[in-house]
This record gives structure tokens, C-alpha cells and sequence, in this order.
């Protein structure tokens, strides 16, 4: 009975001094729900973020802190002609990413947006590279392409384009990773894409087709400004999808040929468990935190601009 | 065909043309099946035989991956409902300073990579026994739904209209009992879309499962069957139909769920890709 109190008491009717003691309690029992999850949160990211912030200060291996060095590690990883150059492929690779995996996504969200036999079908099978867990499309491409023997290297050469080393060439392993990306991405583009789509409004598309208002122009003049803030927050999600990355570029080519196709992120795997430096990793993987959190605030900031217009 | 046409014809050319463009992005996975269903090198079966899968499951370890695999996930579902539900009961319900604090912190944590907190994980867990421990992994991968998990759930029981609380605080019942009586028993599909999302998320993982698992016999599925392919690059036909088992689950729950829960939150389960 107290508690109805304090939902009563919530709504402005007084009830007599019970009703503060009903509020706690329910402040008490929600906070209580809360518990579990700021628990978790706390051991499980909160702690170790903290943990990593003072490793990324020593020299040490794993188990073995080594000296404090300050901030040593990151004057040392700015030094890096390897971390720049990690920079450099993940910039390509979230670009790639991020722009590739829209226009394909977007492109095919556009060609279903009429009805036509199979569409229901078309929508579920289009996500099919998204949804197979990365181990086995990782492992389909690799037959697809790894070897000189492999099919698509084989039909290349048949056309005549001479041999193409996908994975063994830095600059083709750098593309195919990018392609692969893409592909991977592409449907989450496509159901984002799409749902901003159907949420235009028909007649408005209608009325510019009968006032003689071609393809294109309504492309860029209706369906581009009407769908932008969808764009962006697909964009932003995207960038931090591609950014944080490990699998996708791991599985395929593990990084190499030399280093090629190494991101920050890979970079920072690698340093930690192959090279056993951890300070120096986690300081990698603090500099693209840090990285990150400033790109969103400042997108987070565009998208206010955008639609306060 | 114009929209002031009345009599529309079906659009068959549309189809073709999304025939082809889908036959061409899901070849690399049509590969994935056919090659599984080859016969094996040196046997003198000619069409699709189901041999890989029975060499699979006899010779290798395949079966206790796959067991790891359901285990964790399924262990990672329940246990990331546990602790989401209620959480998402209050971003859902309370309002105030704390509560804003509360859902800052669960949208922070969600854009960390996670390769930050692995490493000094990885050392934490050592201490306490729990690096090459399936135990270790799950309670990483509840972590890791768990922003995504609580929205999910506060998204859900915002739909549910407050009234049935009132009334049942007003009939006596507690915050708590009302939370599990009330709210709970009329969000099925919210907590079947929270559980499906964990799964898959433990389901797909690879990193995590690279980091911190380290002998056979605890491998999940995608770890173990990197290994497998590893081991064996030449002999594709077991390697691809260990990728089928591991496809499947994925594949059926999207099939047979699409139509029942918004494919953008379950798909969220995948986010990261």
C-alpha cells in the first residue's frame, strides 16, 4: 500500500508522511535492478580501463609489470614508422569500409524499394554475409582467392589480366581486405538504408515522378536530404565498426604481406601476444580510444548542425 | 510502368536483376555448401555425399566444440538477460541525475574497443584461474551485450503501458514483484530478442575466444575451427562442413525470426562488423 502511495505522491496528491519512506523504497529497489549490470560494468570495463591505463606506463611482459616509464610508450609508439603506417590502412580500410559498404547497401536498398516477385526473400538473403559468423566467410574468401590455384585468381588469369597475387601482393591484399570489408558491412547498410527509405513519404516521390522529375534529380534533390541524418548515424556507427575491426583483416591476412594490411587494432593484438609488450599495446589501443571519442563528439556535433538546418 | 498506371504488372525484370547481383555477392557462401558436400579426395563417391560431416564428427573434436560453442552462448544468453532486464527496467522507468549517469555509462562502454580491457582482463583473469576457462569467456561475452542488451530491454518495456504497474502498486504490490510479475511476463519478445542477440554475439565471437582460450579441449567452435582449417588447408571439404555447423544456427534464426522480431535489433547482435 505504501508503494501506490508513492506513485500517488510522484503525481503532486499528498498522502501523509508514509510517502517518503515509500520513495526511498522504491528508489532503493530500482537502484537495486541497477546493481547487477554497474557491477559487471565496473569489473569487467571500468577496472581493467584503469588497469590498462597504468600498464600502458611500464615496460614490462604480461605477468611482469618491468619500470614505470611514464609516458615513454607513447612517445615511443608516435616514433613508430610502424604505428604511422597502421594509421595510414586504417584510415584507407574505414573509409573503404564506411563508403563502400553504403553505396552497395544503399544502391540495393534503392533497387527493392518497389515491390517485385521475392522481394520478402531478396531481404533476408542480402544479409546473409552479415549474419555468417566471420570464421566461415573469412574461410570461403581464402578458397575464393588465397592460393594461385584458387578459383577467382584462376578465372583472372583466364581473362587474361595475367596472374594477381590477392593476398600475396601488399597493395592487392590491401584491396581485397577493404572488398571483403564491404562485403561483410554492406548489409547492415542496407537495413539501416532501407528502413529510412520506407519511412518516406510515398506521396511526396509520387508527386515529383508526375511532375516530370527525373531518377537522378529525385535522387539527389529528394532521397539524399531526406535520408541524410540516417546517413550520418550509419556513417559514425560504421566508422567505429571498421575502426575497432579484428577479425575481418586477422582472418584474412593476419595483417601482413609486411605489415600491410595492419590496422591500430591488429597492431595492437600483435604487440600485446605475439610480441609480449603489453604496455606498448594498450598504449596503441588508448591512442585509438582516445581517437575515436574525439571523432564522435565532433560527428555527434555535425548531426546537431545538420538538423538543426 | 508509371504509378498512375492502375494495372500493375510484376516486376520480374527487378528480379532478375537481384538474382544476379545475389548470386554473385553470396557465391563465396554457395562454396561454403557445395565443397562441403563434395565427396573426399580419394574416395570414388561421385555427387553430394554427407561424408565430410560423418569424418567430422568422428575424427575430430568437432562435437566438443560445438557443445563448448552452444554451452557458452547459451550461458551468455540467460546470464545477459539477468542482468539486462532489470537495468533496462530502470532506464526504462526512473528518472533523474543518476539515472542519466547510468545510461551515459552503459553508451560509453559500448564504443570502447574491446581490445583495451582484454589485455589487462587477460592478466586479472590469470590471477584468478579463468584465462582457458570457459567460465572466463562467458562472463566476457555478457559484458560485452550487456549496453546493447539493456537498450534492448528499456526499449521494449517502454511499450508496455504503465497502467498495469499503477494498478498493481495500488493493489499492494512491490517495485520488485511488480517488475517481475507485471513487466516481465508481457515482454517475451523482448527477452527472446535480448537472448538471441547474446547468443549470436557469443555464438560469433572470435577475439575473445582467441585470447583467452588455449587448449583443445576448451576451444568454442570458430576457434577450434580456424585451427582445423589451419591444419588443414588442402582438404577443404571437412574444413567447409564444420563451417556449415557453424553457420547454421545463425542462418535459422534469422529465417525463422525475421518476420516476428525487428530484424534491426536482433541484427545489432552482430554490430562491430
Amino acid at each position: 500500500m505504501t508503494l501506490g502511495t508513492a506513485k500517488i505522491d510522484k503525481k503532486g496528491t499528498r498522502f501523509g508522511n508514509t510517502a517518503l519512506s515509500a520513495t526511498q523504497a522504491r528508489r532503493l529497489t530500482l537502484a537495486g535492478l541497477a546493481l547487477p549490470s554497474i557491477l559487471l560494468m565496473v569489473a569487467i570495463n571500468g577496472y581493467p580501463i584503469l588497469f590498462a591505463a597504468f600498464q600502458s606506463m611500464y615496460d614490462g611482459s604480461l605477468l611482469n609489470w618491468g619500470e614505470f616509464v611514464g609516458f615513454g610508450n607513447y612517445a615511443e609508439v608516435f616514433r613508430d614508422p610502424a604505428f604511422w603506417r597502421a594509421v595510414r590502412f586504417t584510415v584507407i580500410f574505414t573509409m573503404a569500409g564506411v563508403l563502400g559498404s553504403w553505396a552497395v547497401g544503399f544502391g540495393l536498398a534503392l533497387l527493392m524499394l518497389k515491390p517485385f516477385p521475392g522481394r520478402a526473400l531478396f531481404r533476408v538473403l542480402l544479409l546473409l554475409p552479415w549474419i555468417v559468423p566471420i570464421v566461415v566467410s573469412s574461410m570461403s574468401w581464402n578458397w575464393l582467392l588465397a592460393t594461385p590455384y584458387s578459383l577467382l585468381p584462376q578465372a583472372v588469369e583466364a581473362i587474361g589480366l595475367g596472374r594477381v597475387m590477392f593476398l600475396a601482393d601488399p597493395t592487392m591484399a590491401m584491396i581485397t581486405v577493404c572488398v571483403f570489408k564491404v562485403w561483410i558491412s554492406y548489409p547492415f547498410m542496407l537495413m539501416i538504408m532501407g528502413g529510412a527509405l520506407q519511412a518516406i513519404d510515398k506521396n511526396v516521390m509520387e508527386a515529383a515522378e508526375v511532375d516530370g522529375c527525373s531518377g537522378l534529380r529525385r535522387l539527389r534533390h529528394m532521397i539524399l536530404p531526406m535520408t541524410a541524418r540516417t546517413t550520418y548515424i550509419a556513417w559514425i556507427l560504421m566508422v567505429f565498426f571498421s575502426v575497432n575491426d579484428f577479425p575481418t583483416i586477422y582472418l584474412l591476412t593476419g595483417g601482413g604481406p609486411l605489415s600491410s594490411t595492419t590496422t591500430l587494432i591488429v597492431m595492437a593484438y600483435r604487440t600485446v601476444f605475439q610480441d609480449f609488450l603489453p604496455g606498448y599495446g594498450v598504449a596503441i589501443s588508448f591512442i585509438v580510444t582516445i581517437a575515436l571519442v574525439a571523432l564522435s563528439i565532433f560527428l555527434l556535433r555535425q548531426i546537431r548542425k545538420s538538423s538543426l538546418q | 510502368m508509371t504509378p498512375t498506371n492502375p494495372k500493375k504488372r510484376p516486376d520480374w525484370a527487378r528480379t532478375i536483376l537481384l538474382l544476379i547481383i545475389s548470386t554473385v555477392l553470396l557465391s563465396p557462401l554457395c562454396a561454403v555448401f557445395w565443397l562441403s558436400l563434395r565427396p573426399r579426395l580419394g574416395t570414388d563417391i561421385a555427387g553430394p555425399t554427407f561424408t565430410n560431416f560423418v569424418y567430422i564428427f568422428r575424427n575430430t573434436e568437432v562435437l566438443l566444440w560445438l557443445s563448448n560453442s552452444l554451452g557458452v552462448s547459451l550461458i551468455a544468453a540467460v546470464c545477459s538477460l539477468i542482468v539486462a532486464a532489470p537495468a533496462g527496467y530502470v532506464l526504462s522507468r526512473a528518472r533523474g541525475r543518476a539515472v542519466n549517469a547510468f545510461s551515459l555509462t552503459i553508451f560509453a562502454v559500448q564504443s570502447l574497443p574491446v581490445i583495451v580491457f582484454i589485455i589487462p582482463l587477460f592478466v586479472m583473469f590469470a590471477q584468478v584461474s579463468l584465462v582457458d576457462s570457459l567460465a572466463g569467456v562467458a562472463i566476457i561475452y555478457v559484458a560485452t551485450s550487456i549496453s546493447v542488451a539493456c537498450w534492448m530491454m528499456a526499449a521494449y518495456f517502454d511499450s508496455i503501458p504503465k497502467d498495469l504497474e499503477e494498478a498493481a502498486w495500488i493493489d499492494g504490490c512491490s517495485v520488485f514483484t511488480t517488475f517481475v510479475r507485471i513487466v516481465l511476463r508481457n515482454s517475451l519478445p523482448g527477452i527472446l530478442s535480448v537472448m538471441i542477440f547474446s547468443f549470436l554475439l557469443a555464438w560469433n565471437d572470435y577475439l575473445i575466444a582467441l585470447v583467452f582460450l588455449r587448449s583443445d579441449s576448451q576451444f568454442t567452435l570458430p576457434i577450434g575451427l580456424q585451427t582445423f582449417f589451419q591444419q588443414n588447408q588442402t582438404d577443404w571439404g571437412p574444413v567447409m562442413a564444420c563451417a556449415v555447423i557453424m553457420m547454421l544456427p545463425p542462418i535459422l534464426v534469422f529465417a525463422t525470426l525475421n518476420r516476428f522480431f525487428s530484424v534491426g535489433g536482433v541484427g545489432g547482435s552482430l554490430a562491430g562488423r
